[in-house]
C-alpha cells in the first residue's frame, strides 16, 4: 500500500477550455470531469466500458471516460455534450434528437450524441449500416433505438434545417 | 474503486523496462483491460507504467517482408488501414468484432494478446498467422511465436522487466483466410467461439485455430497432412471436425456450454472449408 498518495499535475482541454489541476493517479477522466469540472453530461452506467453513457471526445476520438485515466489526457482536448451548443444554438444533430422523439429517460443521450458526432465528423453521409456500427456502445433502454437511428440519419441525409 | 497506485509515462524504452522489473508493476497501454481489473479488485498494482509515449511500440507498417504491429496501435488504427484490410483482410474482419467503437480506440492489438484470454478475437489470426510478439527487456530483444506467447487462461508468458514492443506477421500475399466469431448478440459481445482459418495452396499448408474452447486458442495440428492427402471438400471437412474435436477442451460458462461450443466448432469449420475451397468437391492445390 502508498502510504501518501501522490498527485500529478494535468493540463487537460476540455470544450476549448484549458484546466489545470492536481489529480490522483486513480482517478478516471470521468470522475475528473464530473466531480472537478462539474461537466455531469457524461454518466457513468456500468463503469467497465460496456454501456457507452461515459462517452466524450478524446483528442476527436469517441472514447469510454470511465476507462481513461485523467492523468493520461494531459496535454489532450476532450469534448463533453456541454460543449456542443454553441451560443445558446442546439447541434444539428441536438435538434434532430428532440425533433424524432430520440431522448427519452436522457441517460444515454449524451454518449449516443458524442458517438454520433464522432462519426457525421469523420463522415457526413454514412449509411445505416455505418449508424447502427457507430452507436453500438451506446446502449439505450428506453426508445429501441429506433427514433435515435432516424434522428441521426436525417441529419446524414441532410434532412434537417441548415445541414 | 481504484486502489491508489503510482503512474508514470517514460519517453524512453530503458527507462520502461527498469520500471517494469520492479515487484507490482504493470504496463498500461488501452486500459481497457487492465483498469476494469484494477476496478473490480482483481489486480491492485502499486505502479503503473503508461507505455504510450516510448517511439519504439508505435511502428506500423505493411511490405513485402510482413506487417509489423507496435505495442501502442489501436484496434482502430488498424481496422482504418485500408492498406492492412487489403493486405490481410482476416486481420481487419477480426480487429471489428472486438468490443465496442469506443473500446476500439484505446485498446490496442498486443493488449488483447497481453491478457492472454483464451477467447481473445485477435488470437486466431495471429495463430494461423504465424505472428510472432517480439519482447525487449534490459537483456535484449526475443522473439516468441504466438502459441508459446498464450501459456493459460489470462496467462502469457512475460516475466517482470519485459515489454511487449511489436507483433510481426510474416508475408501472406499468398494464401487466404477467414476469420469468424459467434457471440451471444449481434453487438458487443465477448466470442463464444472465434475461429480463423489459413489456407496456402502454394505450400500445401491449412492452418485453423479455435479459440474459447480450452485454456488457450487451440491451433489445430494434422490439418496440413488432411489438406494435403483429401480427396474431397467434404472428406476435409469430416477430418479435420475430428481433429478440432480431440483437440478442443471447451468448458461449460455463462456463454455456453461445452457441448454446445462443440457443435458450433463443427458448424463453424464446415462454414470456413465452403469459403477456403469455394469449388464443391476440390480442395485442389492447383486452384
Amino acid at each position: 500500500m502508498l502510504h501518501e498518495i501522490p498527485l500529478y499535475t494535468i493540463s487537460v482541454e476540455v470544450n476549448e477550455r484549458t484546466y489545470t489541476e492536481k489529480v490522483p493517479a486513480q482517478m478516471t477522466l470521468l470522475q475528473f470531469l464530473r466531480e472537478r469540472l462539474c461537466l455531469t453530461g457524461a454518466k457513468e452506467g456500468c463503469g467497465v466500458g460496456e454501456c457507452g453513457a461515459c462517452t466524450v471526445l478524446l483528442n476527436g476520438k469517441a472514447v469510454d471516460a470511465c476507462l481513461v485515466l485523467a492523468v493520461e489526457a494531459d496535454q489532450a482536448s476532450v469534448r463533453t455534450v456541454e460543449g456542443e451548443a454553441r451560443d445558446g444554438e442546439l447541434t444539428l444533430l441536438q435538434r434532430a434528437f428532440i425533433e424524432h422523439g430520440a431522448v427519452q429517460c436522457g441517460f444515454c443521450t449524451s454518449g449516443m450524441l458524442l458517438s454520433a458526432q464522432s462519426l457525421l465528423e469523420k463522415n457526413p453521409h454514412p449509411d445505416q449500416e455505418e449508424i447502427v456500427e457507430a452507436i453500438s456502445g451506446n446502449l439505450c433502454r428506453c426508445t429501441g433505438y429506433v427514433q435515435i437511428l432516424e434522428a441521426i440519419e436525417a441529419v446524414a441525409l441532410g434532412r434537417e434545417e441548415g445541414g | 474503486m481504484i486502489r491508489p497506485f503510482k503512474y508514470s509515462k517514460p519517453r524512453f524504452l530503458r527507462e520502461a523496462l527498469e520500471a517494469l522489473e520492479k515487484e507490482n508493476t504493470r504496463a498500461l497501454a488501452g486500459g481497457s483491460d487492465l483498469l476494469v481489473e484494477m476496478r473490480e479488485g482483481k489486480s491492485q498494482p502499486e505502479h503503473i507504467v503508461d507505455v504510450k509515449a516510448i517511439p519504439e511500440l508505435s511502428c506500423f507498417s505493411i511490405g513485402k517482408d510482413g506487417i509489423t504491429i507496435g505495442g501502442q496501435l489501436s484496434l482502430n488504427e488498424l481496422a482504418d488501414s485500408k492498406e492492412l484490410g487489403q493486405t490481410c483482410p482476416i486481420l481487419g474482419d477480426a480487429v471489428r468484432t472486438v468490443a465496442t467503437p469506443q473500446v476500439r480506440n484505446r485498446a490496442t492489438l498486443v493488449g488483447n494478446l497481453c491478457t492472454a484470454s483464451p477467447a481473445a478475437d485477435m488470437a486466431p489470426p495471429l495463430f494461423v498467422l504465424n505472428a510472432a510478439v517480439v519482447v525487449a527487456s534490459k537483456a535484449g530483444e526475443q522473439r516468441i511465436p504466438i502459441q508459446r506467447f498464450f501459456q493459460g487462461p489470462k496467462k502469457n508468458c512475460l516475466t517482470p522487466g519485459q515489454l511487449v514492443l511489436r507483433v510481426e506477421i510474416p508475408p501472406c500475399s499468398s494464401g487466404r483466410g477467414v476469420f469468424m466469431k459467434k457471440s451471444r448478440v449481434q453487438g458487443h459481445d465477448l466470442a463464444t467461439i472465434n475461429v480463423a482459418g489459413w489456407a496456402n495452396p502454394q505450400d500445401g499448408s491449412l492452418r485453423i485455430c479455435i479459440g474459447a474452447c480450452g485454456p488457450t486458442p487451440v491451433l489445430l495440428t494434422g490439418s496440413d497432412e488432411l489438406y494435403q492427402r483429401a480427396v474431397s471438400r467434404d472428406e476435409l471437412l469430416d477430418g479435420l471436425a475430428m481433429l478440432a474435436q480431440d483437440q478442443i477442451a471447451p468448458i461449460d460458462d455463462l456463454r455456453a456450454s461445452a457441448a454446445y461450443r462443440r457443435h458450433l466448432v463443427t458448424v463453424f469449420l464446415g462454414r470456413m472449408v465452403r469459403i477456403l475451397f469455394p469449388e464443391e468437391g476440390g480442395t485442389s492445390r492447383a486452384s
